[in-house]
């Protein structure tokens, strides 16, 4: 029984690695394109997110037929709990590559506000946030992730920041209303793509130290009120 | 917490020679069920006989120290500490010659209950505690092996129940059982906790995790971990605990 469990694992640790890699392409490919105003590399792009969805599905069927075969406890329940959590970070990261890859073609033309905002630089830190999220689970590195959870403060000042320099872009040039909304939501789409990169990073530490310590800071900040 | 049940420094042997239990210290809490887990000839078994004296009668002897609400138990009356300290075993054993009534009377005439007008109230509130008084009621003179192994099973949770114990011993009292008989008896023993004390020893972590507020774990007659149930069954503190409870051997 325990070698069966065993190949359940690794099935399942094998598809989710595979996603992992896909999720890791397309967003490279999403934050290439928003860098470099390069609209080539984003071409395909939303077909290769069908098979994110189908890999997104397996894990959950594989997720489920494990608790219900062979009910785990402990180490391997947090993994499996860890896995399906995982498994909707990295669907919801492939579907933040597509939503990037269109702003990115309507904003073409702006790519200088990109610049201006500190959206550019913000892109590269939530990039690597989300690889060294996904290798540190692969990888059971603790180190990584919490590399990773440390960024993602920065992310949310430059989201901030980037909000009021297009507020006041609108405010200055009413005709920059449509590309600065529009980058407004790209902002907002890479803060979330660091979002999940902190979920996941999460999810390593749940399983493998057994803490949670999602909404760690909101929870201390209000017992401090 | 008030515990019913304090085991300090307990050794137990057979033979004088065959060292079985390994100085085992264990508080019990009055009220609250404790799952003993652990891999055959762990000591499971031999540490619930030690807490009613059975562990004397197959040739087994003890040094440390037990007690049972305060009192020594070597010093209590063996027949005596069983009324209080009640057993139920693996394999169903009703008495195949009495009827279920007497069956469940059985222990409290042995304590010198007499007449059926003292013993009918005291079975029927058993039957009723052991959730098979419906179920017999129109059939209180028929044989108690005439009724269904989780039926049985019930029968001797009520005789031991007739006799007004403080403490329930189950040694693996559902794994001779199918599964709605196996879920019944979990049922009750939730419900029996309200008034009793409960060590149950199981080879089913499913159940352990079910039924159980304290889970201890014994391994080749050590007491490696005892904790909250439901901390063992998530991030066990020791590593034997967790590949135990996990499959990875056993």
């Amino acid at each position: 029984m325990q070698e069966h469990y065993t190949q359940e694992i690794e099935d399942l640790k094998t598809n989710l690695f595979k996603m992992a890699a896909l999720v890791d392409e397309q967003i490279e490919r999403a934050m290439k394109s928003l860098q470099e105003n390069d609209l080539e590399i984003i071409k395909g792009i939303k077909a290769k997110d069908h098979e994110i969805d189908a890999y997104d599905n397996l894990i959950k069927t594989q997720c489920e037929n494990i608790l219900a075969i062979f009910q785990p406890v402990a180490s391997d329940l947090r993994y499996i709990m860890s896995v399906i959590m995982v498994n909707a970070n990295l669907e919801r990261c492939g579907d933040i590559a597509i939503n990037i890859s269109r702003r990115v073609k309507r904003t073409s033309e702006h790519h200088n506000l990109l610049i201006e905002s500190n959206l550019i630089e913000m892109s590269k830190i939530a990039r690597q946030m989300v690889k060294d999220s996904i290798d540190s689970f692969i990888n059971l590195d603790l180190d990584l992730a919490n590399k990773s959870l440390s960024e993602d403060e920065s992310v949310d000042e430059i989201n901030r920041a980037a909000f009021r320099f297009f507020i006041a872009k609108m405010q200055e040039n009413p005709s920059l209303i449509e590309p600065c909304s529009h980058l407004i939501v790209l902002s907002r789409l890479i803060e979330r793509l660091a979002d999940h990169a902190t979920h996941i990073s999460e999810n390593l530490i749940f399983y493998v130290e057994a803490k949670l310590i999602a909404h760690r800071k909101k929870l201390e900040k209000r017992e401090n009120e | 917490m008030d515990n019913i049940i304090s085991v300090k420094n307990l050794n137990a042997y057979y033979n004088k020679k065959n060292h079985v239990l390994k100085n085992i210290n264990i508080d019990i809490p009055r009220n609250k069920v404790m799952a003993i887990i652990g891999p055959s000839g762990c000591g499971k078994s031999t540490f619930i006989r030690c807490l009613n004296r059975m562990h004397e009668v197959v040739g087994g002897t003890i040094d440390g120290s037990i007690e049972v609400d305060g009192q020594d138990l070597m010093k209590v009356d063996p027949v005596l500490l069983r009324k209080q300290v009640g057993m139920v075993f693996q394999k169903p054993n009703p008495f195949p010659t009495m009827s279920i009534f007497n069956n469940v009377a059985a222990g409290l005439r042995l304590n010198g209950v007499r007449g059926k007008k003292t013993l009918a109230p005291i079975v029927e509130k058993s039957l009723r505690q052991a959730a098979l008084w419906d179920e017999v009621k129109d059939n209180l003179d028929k044989s108690g092996m005439d009724l269904s192994g989780g039926q049985q099973q019930r029968l001797c949770i009520a005789r031991t129940l007739a006799v007004n114990p403080k403490v329930i011993l189950m040694d693996e009292p559902a794994s001779a059982l199918d599964p709605l008989s196996t879920s019944k008896i979990e049922d009750l023993i939730f419900e029996l906790k309200n008034e009793y004390t409960i060590v149950i020893v199981t080879h089913n972590m499913q159940q352990a995790s079910r039924v159980s507020d304290f889970t201890a774990f014994f391994y080749v007659g050590d007491l490696v971990e005892i904790s909250d149930t439901r901390k063992m069954f998530t991030s066990p503190d020791n590593k034997k605990t967790e590949d135990y409870i996990s499959g990875r051997f056993g």
